[in-house]
């Protein structure tokens, strides 16, 4: 027994030991590393705005850790940048090793090195990576799915659209970094977007018809009050949020309309589009479901009130029936 | 006297076994966190951080502040939280009855104004005085209620809040700017699955604090606080990070934890008889979940900070403990058909057992083993030099343990810059397990005398500072 705790102590003090000598050491060469990364950075920052800038720089005297280094200082700056700055950017990393390696990493069997490759490849801007991209959005690996959604954003891959909606609908994508993916795209994603609000999915229509919303303008407001009519109340309270957004009063009726929608956040939604139309009309219909309405869809059709006309709530909420909602618009009007 | 001797070798065996298999818990658990946390950071060079920001479907959330007595550190509080970085979030402060100006105060800082606000009243609370949205920042509400406790506050701010997740905040805590945005991650990659995510909590004692920003990570100068940065450091970086990975985290801290609304409104709310209505919430989403065969998962996140003023005398940290293991005790015996349960997952079979007989009863075998294995030795049965050497391998093991949480956060976060700071951490690492451990111990001890009487009181925490649809009525001019 006691053999057994003296070898025990031992261990113990041993593996001690090695915690402390690891905590010393890992301080110091961090710290060291750090002051050497930083100095390494600012030297080469001026290197990369020229770049940035269209300067014909050579770069070849440097060394591969610099190289790397510099990659990292484009890339970084790459993320605010757009035109013909980005342009040089991709030009620059076409012609280097960096872009290559990254590329070749997209298959490497660790899933962090390849989310970092599919993470770095948006920075370097350069559209040769989109196809192996697009199919990186089926690895195994939700990171790795995840960093490759941004880049093709930041590639502004049009091609992209429909795996990057399907990735959405399916869940494989999470839903934020998709959809904002498909909205850094811009309007190119558009033709696509069409195309699949006539898939006969509906989570995938109304995925496409919500992005028609941010993306679309006045010439789609026939496909929108069109998808008012669908089948899926999904669609249905989607394509109320869309027309909302692209404020057409084209759209008016159907969402008047769409006030009686047996489901509740289809209602709630086209409260919400109706406020952002400034339909008067809908004021009547929508005092109703501001006062008798599930409580979201109640509150939605107030704030619509408050947007359109605020005499009319004003007055509605000195009524004995006015309701929490139409108060509590009321007061927030006054505040 | 043969009695006696068989008690004293009974106790003792009992003390060595849950001596050891603790330790040997908590070294897996440190293999564990190792790993975990080294995925954690690699996966945070490429989180599309600033996509998740930008993104216009990222889910708003409610941040919900319970604030009682909290007058002189609150209005920062405030601003810090109408900060944060995240795309769309309100703020919703519930004064619970404060006796001090803390509602005054918020009136003349944020120009506050009442509203008639439409509440859910889906979890009963203390009945509303009023409601008051701020001029200056229009997510910012003040619920004003009779006092009812912290669990109370909070289901007042939950039936006040308008987004889909809710986040609860103490009112003395200090999270930081990208705080809330990092512990929705989980929630926001996969909604459908994370119900519940909870993230870090530091010590804010010692740190330079302007304007409910921490702009310097400084330890505490009270050496009691000192060796509560080292509790906390194994408690979340080691404790916390491994149970996460079995999805049988029992506890996401009161300071900071996010929840979905409608899954918080269908198991009934925080409890409003429990002490510990934290620990107690996160019990109730699981067995609901469980119970249901739902897929679900509840995320502890190491990187999102809140910082926190811990105690800094033995009678405000006694009372702190205490409290904390009677809200243990009371959810264990509320819960009690989870212990053991295999249709509960880990944490049936791992999570609850564990924190019944090595969290919750521990203290108890810890107090009593020791003078057992002293009796033992005075029959003679034990030797001085066994006493010596498991008193030797006890507090070695101790300190491996919080060197081994010390250089886990010096590998992964390191919020603290100066080396004399780990070196001072270092010190205690290696004197706290003399005194200060026997101490925590002592005081969940007499925790049970204070659930034998029933108390259900929090106690005063003297803050230095850091720096069915209703409405609520208007509050009086």
């Amino acid at each position: 027994m006691l053999e057994a705790l003296g070898i025990a102590a031992l261990t113990l003090a041993v593996l001690s030991t090695i915690f402390l000598v690891a905590l010393v050491l890992r301080r110091t060469s961090v710290a060291r590393e750090e002051r050497r990364r930083l100095q390494a950075e600012r030297r080469l920052r001026s290197l990369a705005l020229d770049i940035v800038g269209g300067e014909e720089i050579d770069v070849s005297g440097l060394a591969t850790e610099e190289l790397a280094i510099l990659a990292e200082v484009i890339g970084r700056l790459s993320r605010n940048l757009s035109g013909d700055a980005r342009r040089r950017i991709s030009a620059y990393f076409a012609g280097t090793s960096a872009f290559a390696t990254e590329l070749r990493s997209l298959g490497d069997r660790r899933a962090w090195r390849r989310a970092t490759a599919a993470y770095r490849l948006g920075d370097m801007a350069c559209d040769d990576a989109v196809p192996r991209l697009i199919r990186s959005l089926n690895d195994r690996d939700a990171d790795v799915r995840s960093a490759t959604a941004r880049s093709l954003g930041r590639l502004q891959a049009h091609e992209a659209t429909e795996p990057l909606l399907l990735s959405l609908v399916v869940g494989v994508v999470p839903r934020a970094i998709a959809f904002r993916a498909i909205l850094d795209i811009g309007a190119t994603a558009l033709p696509g977007l069409h195309r699949l609000a006539r898939s006969s999915d509906a989570a995938v229509r109304a995925g496409a018809i919500e992005l028609i919303g941010w993306l679309g303008d006045a010439s789609d407001a026939e496909l929108l009050v069109g998808a008012m009519n669908d089948s899926a109340a999904e669609v249905r309270a989607r394509a109320a949020g869309a027309l909302g957004r692209l404020a057409e009063d084209e759209g008016a009726t159907a969402l008047t309309d769409a006030l009686d929608d047996r489901i509740y956040f289809v209602r709630l939604h086209a409260a919400r589009a109706l406020g952002q139309v400034g339909e008067r009309e809908a004021v009547p219909r929508l005092l109703q479901q501001a006062r008798e309405d599930r409580f979201e869809a109640a509150r939605a059709a107030a704030e619509a009130i408050s947007r359109i006309d605020p005499q009319a709530l004003l007055a509605a909420a000195e009524l004995p029936d006015a309701g929490p909602h139409l108060h509590e618009a009321a007061d927030l009007l006054k505040a | 006297m043969s009695y006696l001797h068989d008690l004293a070798v009974f106790l003792a065996a009992v003390t060595l076994t849950y001596f050891a298999a603790l330790n040997l818990i908590y070294l897996a658990f440190t293999a564990i966190a190792w790993r975990s946390l080294v995925e954690h950071l690699r996966a945070r060079g490429h989180a599309p951080d600033d996509e998740v920001f930008t993104s216009p479907v990222t889910p708003p959330v409610s941040v919900l502040v319970p604030a009682y007595n909290e007058g002189p550190t609150i209005v920062e509080s405030v601003h810090s939280l109408l900060s944060l970085r995240y795309p769309q979030h309100e703020v919703i402060v519930v004064n619970d009855g404060s006796s001090d100006d803390t509602l005054e105060r918020l009136k003349t800082e944020f120009d506050l104004v009442p509203v008639r606000k439409a509440l859910r009243f889906l979890l009963p609370t203390a009945p509303i005085r009023g409601a008051y949205v701020s001029r200056r920042h229009r997510n910012l509400w003040i619920v004003d209620k009779e006092n009812g406790g912290k669990s109370d506050a909070l289901n007042a701010a939950v039936n006040a809040s308008r987004y889909p997740y809710v986040c609860a905040i103490d009112a003395d805590a200090i999270l930081e700017e990208d705080a809330l945005l990092r512990v929705a991650r989980p929630i926001i990659d996969e909604p459908e699955v994370v119900v519940a995510a909870g993230g870090i909590v530091r010590i804010a004692n010692g740190c330079r604090i302007d304007h409910g920003r921490v702009l310097d990570v400084r330890l505490p100068r009270s050496r009691l606080a000192t060796l509560q940065v080292l509790e906390y450091f194994r408690a979340f970086l080691i404790g916390r990070v491994g149970w996460s990975r079995m999805n049988a985290l029992l506890s996401i801290s009161g300071a900071f934890g996010m929840f979905r609304r409608s899954l918080v409104e269908t198991v009934g709310g925080y409890s409003r008889d429990t002490v510990g209505e934290d620990i107690e919430l996160v019990v109730k989403l699981h067995r609901h979940m469980r119970e249901r065969d739902e897929r679900y998962r509840i995320e502890f996140v190491p990187d999102p900070v809140c910082w926190t003023e811990a105690p800094e005398t033995l009678a405000q940290l006694s009372r702190q403990r205490r409290r904390w293991h009677r809200g243990l005790g009371e959810t264990l015996w509320r819960h009690k058909p989870l212990a053991g349960n295999p249709r509960y997952g880990w944490l049936g079979t791992a999570a609850v057992p564990y924190f019944l007989f090595f969290e919750f009863v521990g203290p108890v075998i810890e107090l009593l083993g020791l003078p057992a294995i002293l009796v033992w030795w005075i029959f003679g049965e034990l030797s001085v030099l066994f006493l010596v050497g498991f008193f030797v391998v006890a507090v070695l093991l101790g300190i491996l343990l919080s060197l081994a949480a010390l250089t886990l956060e010096e590998h992964s976060f390191r919020r603290h810059r100066e080396g004399r700071e780990i070196a001072r951490l270092i010190g205690f690492s290696l004197v706290e397990n003399i005194g200060y451990r026997q101490l925590l111990a002592f005081w969940r001890f007499v925790a049970f005398f204070d659930l034998a009487r029933g108390r259900n009181d929090w106690g005063e925490m003297n803050r230095k500072g850091f720096a069915t649809i209703k409405e609520a009525p208007l509050p009086p001019t």
